[in-house]
């Protein structure tokens, strides 16, 4: 059967046929991602539902919206978005610039060798776990013996307890973030700078202009786009604050300030067994993402004439 | 380009001792642990000890390896790295060198498909109910079967792929190869690269992960390592410290619970501070590759 062009002579079906081994290498995946991503996705339902274990979540019965009513209307409520929009907004002020300066600076080393030598060194917080990151600055915050304790004891200073310490939760989230992203973060805008034409810089000097200058109308806008995709990723992923590092931060003494979407959805559901509600929170979380991913990928097209789709 | 004015060379002054600074601050608590880990651990809470240990012991170590809790975890985490990497980087080839192909219909449809998954989801609560239901909290297979697969690995591979020529692959179908030996006698020799990245990804993040096995895993004894450092570190937690410290100083044993602990951390970090410098040219490169086409 030949279509308008003539070139094809196959029909869908054939052609389906002819590639069927590579429908078997897709399968095991799109079998795992409709098992453990899609059938969640269904399981979500649960959220308008009341949940009976017996009746599995598809037998139990509908309730409709009274988990989600009950939980814009809690206490806990104004208090988690709160806490999470705070530790995201603090995040995307001052970790997400830090990758940026840092390949600046970076760029700006003609020792090659100890550029690589810091570069290699600074990725190695991206490589373990925040269970390592935490246990690490347990040690060195410890009142007892941590090096932080000992200098301000040095100074006579009392013993300040960080970890514990409800006023210190938050620089204690925002820097061992860049601690351990900083110079991962670096990699990708290393590379947008390495492909910058040094002809821009020495026509631009040439022109009378300094290192300062040169960074503003040469080095920003060759970065532009890449700045705008990660952008787009730190504000779609606003509601996740960064569960893991927050779970393992958690103390009784910071609980007020430190409760996040996820934490709270983790608790209420796996601790106390309230499994309907905290997939409520859960479906909540995840329909605002969603629209947040839509809308920064909607105003990344228009002003950095870049998405992710 | 370089500039040669005063103001530049202070700035270059600055800019070395900038960043000198913050290779220190990015290496030294590594360093102050690792000293931590081979001090005797009363000693080191008395404080003083940064750059060298002071009494040192291997007892530490002795005990992390002895004590069986630790053993059992580090064998959970290091099977669970070894298949997770290996079934990893097949099933990720598989679909990566699938897409590949630009004259299989749908492909684009299952880009989506796939993709989809990393925008929306169901929540944690629905997929703990489906592990519980399939019986995999129970199970050691609960570390494997449900993580086989990341987008962002595949993303990373099928790019690298579409950087192979096609003409390799089809003078390999006309001299009857089919897309299983294409796959696994053309394109995986050529992808060293990309599956040395994927390898170290998957690889840290299995050894890494102490999320599933702490929420999800109802065994304890099949709890992984990182899990395992978890719930030691909420155990001797700076709330349950305060009180604790005292006693401990009081019968003056050698060995402390944070001692164990930091001897424990390092075991953690040791394979991946082995690892991950020989790689760097790789996963520079396919961080760069994801970056641009993601």
């Amino acid at each position: 059967m030949k279509n308008r062009h003539g070139n094809r002579t196959k029909t869908l079906g054939q052609r389906i046929w002819e590639h069927r081994i590579l429908y078997v290498f897709l399968l095991p995946c799109v079998v795992s991602l409709l098992v453990f991503s899609y059938y969640p996705m269904y399981g979500a339902t649960l959220a308008f539902k009341k949940y009976n274990y017996a009746l599995g979540i598809m037998g139990s019965p509908w309730v409709g919206l009274t988990h989600f009513i009950t939980f814009t209307t809690s206490p806990e409520f104004w208090s988690v978005i709160r806490n999470t929009i705070t530790i995201s907004g603090l995040k995307i002020l001052m970790c997400f610039p830090a990758p940026i300066l840092l390949a600046l600076l970076l760029n700006e080393v003609w020792n090659s060798k100890f550029k690589r030598a810091i570069q290699t060194m600074s990725y190695l917080p991206n490589f373990v776990s925040w269970v390592v990151v935490v246990s690490l600055l347990t040690v060195v915050f410890s009142p007892y013996g941590g090096i932080v304790n000992n200098i301000r004891k040095a100074f006579d200073l009392p013993s300040v307890f960080y970890l514990g310490e409800r006023d210190y939760f938050y620089p204690l989230v925002v820097l061992s973030d860049i601690w351990k992203g900083v110079g991962w973060g670096s990699i990708i805008y290393l590379s947008a700078l390495s492909g910058i034409s040094p002809e821009l810089y020495e026509s631009a000097v040439l022109d009378g202009a300094g290192r300062i200058k040169c960074i503003w109308y040469i080095t920003l806008p060759g970065i532009k786009m890449t700045i705008g995709i990660m952008f787009i990723y730190a504000v779609g992923g606003l509601l996740n604050a960064g569960f893991d590092q927050i779970l393992l931060l958690q103390q009784p003494a910071n609980m007020l300030i430190s409760e996040i979407l996820d934490t709270y959805t983790l608790k209420t559901g796996l601790n106390y067994g309230k499994f309907e509600y905290a997939t409520a929170i859960g479906l909540f979380k995840s329909a605002f993402s969603f629209l947040l991913i839509v809308i920064t990928n909607n105003m990344a097209k228009r002003f950095f004439e870049v998405g992710i789709w | 380009m370089k500039f040669t004015t005063r103001a530049q060379k202070i700035f270059q002054v600055f800019n070395t001792v900038f960043l000198s600074l913050f290779g220190f601050i990015t290496l030294f608590p590594f360093w102050y642990v690792l000293v931590a880990s081979f001090n005797v651990g009363s000693d080191f809470t008395r404080g003083g000890v940064y750059f060298w240990p002071r009494m040192f012991t291997l007892e530490n170590y002795e005990r992390a390896f002895r004590d069986p809790r630790i053993f059992a975890s580090l064998g959970v985490s290091v099977s669970r790295t070894l298949l997770g990497v290996l079934l990893g980087l097949v099933f990720t080839a598989l679909i990566a060198y699938a897409v590949s192909v630009e004259t299989l219909p749908g492909r684009m449809g299952f880009t989506f498909f796939f993709y989809f998954t990393t925008i929306f989801g169901g929540g944690m609560i629905p997929y703990y109910i489906l592990l519980r239901d399939l019986g995999l909290t129970k199970s050691f297979w609960l570390y494997v079967i449900p993580s086989v697969y990341s987008f962002f690995n595949f993303l990373l591979m099928r790019t690298y792929f579409q950087t192979i020529p096609a003409e390799l692959r089809e003078s390999a179908e006309i001299d009857g190869a089919g897309h299983v030996r294409v796959l696994f006698q053309i394109y995986a020799p050529l992808s060293a690269p990309i599956i040395a990245t994927l390898a170290l990804f998957i690889g840290v993040g299995h050894w890494n992960d102490w999320f599933t096995g702490a929420y999800y895993q109802s065994r304890t004894a099949l709890f992984p390592a990182a899990t395992l450092l978890q719930k030691l570190l909420r155990e001797s937690s700076p709330s349950s410290m305060r009180e604790g410290q005292e006693t401990v100083l009081e019968t003056m044993r050698t060995f402390t619970p944070q001692s164990l602990q930091m001897a424990f951390v390092m075991i953690l970090t040791m394979p991946i501070v082995i690892v991950y410098p020989f790689l760097q040219k790789y996963y520079v490169k396919g961080v760069m590759i994801g970056a641009v086409k993601g």
